[in-house]
């Protein structure tokens, strides 16, 4: 994979799909895009401003739906490399498995039968069943997959079905493939408040613990990882993880929005009640029969907002990536601008 | 089968098949034994979600194999006929989320084969049996507002929800290819809530819908008067307006209730007592006992853990199983069932009638302009307008 040819680039419409679709202009590669009809193409222009005539020019759009075999067929044709980025954020599981999962099987199994080179899926961090992980070790790669992603939330379990379902076609097809898993991506149309800082209870945000650190990545330095997963030497059937060199607290992230002049309401939830609230959540549900769902699991609680450290060893060794924007610029980037204060 | 758990299967593993699941949980004699999907992915999450011992991807698999007492219909409204009629030829008995059908024959044809088989089917008209809403017919039958004159029916649905960005975003959905596109998977409930007072068969129609923003490709908002014998009612859908509410207003002779199922708040206002400026005070008065009252109601459901979204599709199920055990007629009378069915074909082809969500396109002709007025349908409305065309400002 070591020469540029020609790329399928899925959800290039969405926040780190443009980046991505960046990256790969600024590394000379031809690209496809693959966009559903709905998808939002002028704001590709808006992002690129200036450059958009100079950067369309490079890009052929094909316009349909990843669940259409044809089409699949279609796109992959003489496809070199398919990164594909493209999944649901929200909704219920079974409008993320059809809208996230679905899409991918038929997406690869058309890479498959076109011979693509290989396929880059953009998972996430969120698939790893820490729960059993020692306090403060360190979560790699090497970390088990959560073994009841149901139990954490609906995204959690379509990403983790997306691997799977992933894995399965690539063992059974010989298809070449590389897990990347991004951390919290957070930028500028994102914002940096992700449910791993804290929860939103109408206007408050109950602040979960705030000593552990955050695994974030700054959306451009991901889609730099991304892009190169997809040309590296000998990476084929890896699991990447992809977070920053510098990860802060979830107290930290607060200092920072709120020294940018934002507001936001907090209620501090110590970690070492975390346990206990947990179980009071867990029986009060079980009771009352969901009344109020249990959103605070023992389960969620330990995969979410454990104390631990992550690593990107492995992202650079074998991409030979380093994240460019510092922390700092980051946080300067995403937080000068009015923008959404939530982050996936 | 008193003895026995009733045995619950599922067919189509989409958003709403969550409720019902979660809500056949809830249940003590009912089980889901088995769960269905065209799309495996689909029968996967859902068994894998809520413990379902078995997934099929072909319901005569799933019949033969789970044997169930009762199958729950959640597919998309175009396939329940064939559905419901395959399960009761064998001997299944059959809840059909709403809309029943696509329309009135096929309507029918799910009744008389249910009644062919002696089985029952129950139409999922489960918001009859919200708590606020029995709350708010035991008023009316108590005769506090006295004759039902009129009903409001409003509801409020997010184009942005879950469900909603799906339809809007997709050219190709299924909702989008129903005779009343949106509407005919949204306002079965709030249509029989006006249908529970105005019982007349073919009331007089008038309905009309359009779409709000320029951007939307289908009609958005509908707005339908029903003019029956003693009652009539209005019904308005709207995809813009916030708070998003299911809310309901009854005006009967002596006073009026106004219900709203999110908030579960039901007032009453039986006008004022004390004249002129008295009347002034009295009436913020009497709010603030309607909220305490109110208030009271939610806290005490609250404390008992009472609020499910679905209370009432679980006490409807309860009320289905319970039919079936005695031998009863369904809990949502199948007259009532057809009726509400022909009621919005009724008002869909009246909106279809009325859909002047139209391109203007104009030709000139023998010196005349001739406006053609081309409906959403295609059809041209010929001769809309023809005017001559008078030079304005043309240098002689």
């Amino acid at each position: 994979m070591s020469t540029r040819q020609l790329a399928l680039l899925t959800g290039a419409t969405g926040f780190l799909g443009r980046r991505v679709l960046r990256e790969l202009v600024n590394q000379d590669w031809s690209i496809r895009c693959a966009v559903r009809p709905s998808s939002d193409t002028d704001a590709l222009a808006a992002f690129f401003g200036d450059q958009w005539q100079s950067v369309k020019s490079r890009i052929r759009f094909a316009t349909g739906d990843l669940t259409n075999t044809d089409f699949c067929r279609d796109i992959t044709d003489g496809v070199d490399c398919v990164l594909h980025a493209a999944a649901a954020l929200g909704g219920s599981a079974s409008s993320l498995v059809l809208n996230t999962v679905v899409p991918t099987r038929t997406l690869l199994t058309a890479a498959a039968d076109q011979k693509v080179h290989r396929v880059v899926l953009v998972s996430s961090l969120g698939v790893y069943g820490p729960q059993k992980l020692p306090r403060g070790s360190v979560l790699d790669e090497s970390c088990p997959l959560d073994e009841a992603p149901a139990q954490r939330d609906a995204y959690t379990y379509s990403k983790t079905l997306q691997e799977e379902v992933a894995r399965s076609i690539s063992e059974e097809r010989d298809l070449p493939l590389v897990v990347v898993r991004p951390g919290v991506i957070y930028g500028d149309e994102r914002g940096v408040l992700s449910h791993r800082i804290g929860l939103p209870l109408g206007p408050l945000l109950l602040r979960m613990g705030g000593g552990q650190q955050i695994p974030f990545t700054y959306v451009d330095n991901c889609a730099a990882a991304i892009v190169k997963a997809g040309i590296a030497e000998d990476v084929d059937g890896q699991i990447i993880n992809v977070v920053d060199d510098e990860l802060p607290t979830g107290r930290d992230v607060l200092r920072r929005y709120r020294r940018s002049g934002r507001k936001v309401r907090t209620i501090a939830v110590p970690h070492w009640s975390l346990g206990c609230l947990a179980r009071f959540n867990e029986w009060y549900s079980r009771k009352f029969e969901d009344q109020i769902p249990a959103v605070l699991t023992r389960h969620r609680v330990n995969a979410m907002w454990r104390p631990l450290k992550y690593s990107n060893e492995r992202a650079r060794r074998l991409l030979n990536w380093t994240p460019t924007v510092s922390l700092d610029e980051a946080f300067q980037r995403t937080l000068s601008n009015p923008s959404p204060s939530t982050a996936q | 089968m008193s003895n026995q758990r009733f045995r619950v299967a599922l067919v189509g593993c989409g958003q709403i098949a969550d409720a019902h699941l979660q809500q056949i949980r809830r249940i003590p004699r009912a089980e889901t034994v088995a769960v269905c999907d065209l799309e495996p992915l689909l029968a996967r999450q859902a068994a894998e979600r809520f413990n379902v011992p078995a997934q099929f991807t072909d319901l005569d698999q799933l019949l033969r194999e789970s044997a169930p007492d009762v199958l729950h219909i959640t597919t998309p409204v175009h396939t329940h006929a064939p559905l419901a009629c395959a399960a009761l030829r064998a001997g299944v008995h059959v809840y059909v989320e709403k809309p029943f059908a696509v329309d009135i024959t096929e309507a029918r044809r799910i009744v008389e084969t249910a009644q062919d088989c002696d089985r029952l089917v129950c139409l999922g008209h489960d918001q009859l049996l919200d708590p606020a809403w029995r709350e708010c017919t035991r008023l009316v039958k108590s005769g506090i507002i006295g004759d039902v004159q009129h009903v409001e029916s409003h509801l409020g649905y997010p184009l942005q929800g879950p469900f909603g960005r799906q339809v809007m975003a997709d050219r190709n959905h299924w909702v989008r290819r129903l005779p009343g596109g949106l509407f005919q998977n949204t306002i079965s409930h709030p249509l029989y809530r006006i249908t529970e007072f105005l019982s007349d068969a073919s009331p007089a129609i008038h309905a009309q819908w359009f779409a709000r923003q320029p951007n939307h490709e289908i009609p958005t908002e509908l707005r339908l008067n029903l003019q029956g014998q003693a009652v009539t009612g209005t019904l308005t859908f709207t995809s813009n307006s916030r708070p998003y509410r299911r809310v309901t207003r009854i005006l009967g002779t002596e006073g009026s209730i106004e219900v709203d199922l999110d908030t579960q708040l039901c007032r009453v206002d039986r006008g004022e007592r004390f004249p002129g400026a008295f009347a002034k005070l009295e009436a913020p008065l009497r709010d603030f006992r309607n909220s305490l009252r109110n208030f009271g109601r939610n806290a005490l459901r609250f404390w008992r853990g009472d609020f499910h979204y679905f209370d009432g599709m679980r006490d409807l199920f309860q009320s289905f199983y319970t039919a079936i055990e005695n031998g009863d007629e369904s809990p949502i009378p199948y007259d009532e069932a057809l009726r509400v069915t022909a009621l919005m074909d009724a008002v869909f082809a009246e909106c279809r009638n009325n859909d002047f969500r139209t391109s203007l396109t104009a030709d000139v002709d023998d010196g005349q302009v001739v406006l053609n007025l081309i409906r959403e349908t295609g059809e041209l409305v010929a001769g809309a307008c023809r005017e001559s065309l008078t030079p304005v400002g043309r240098p002689s």
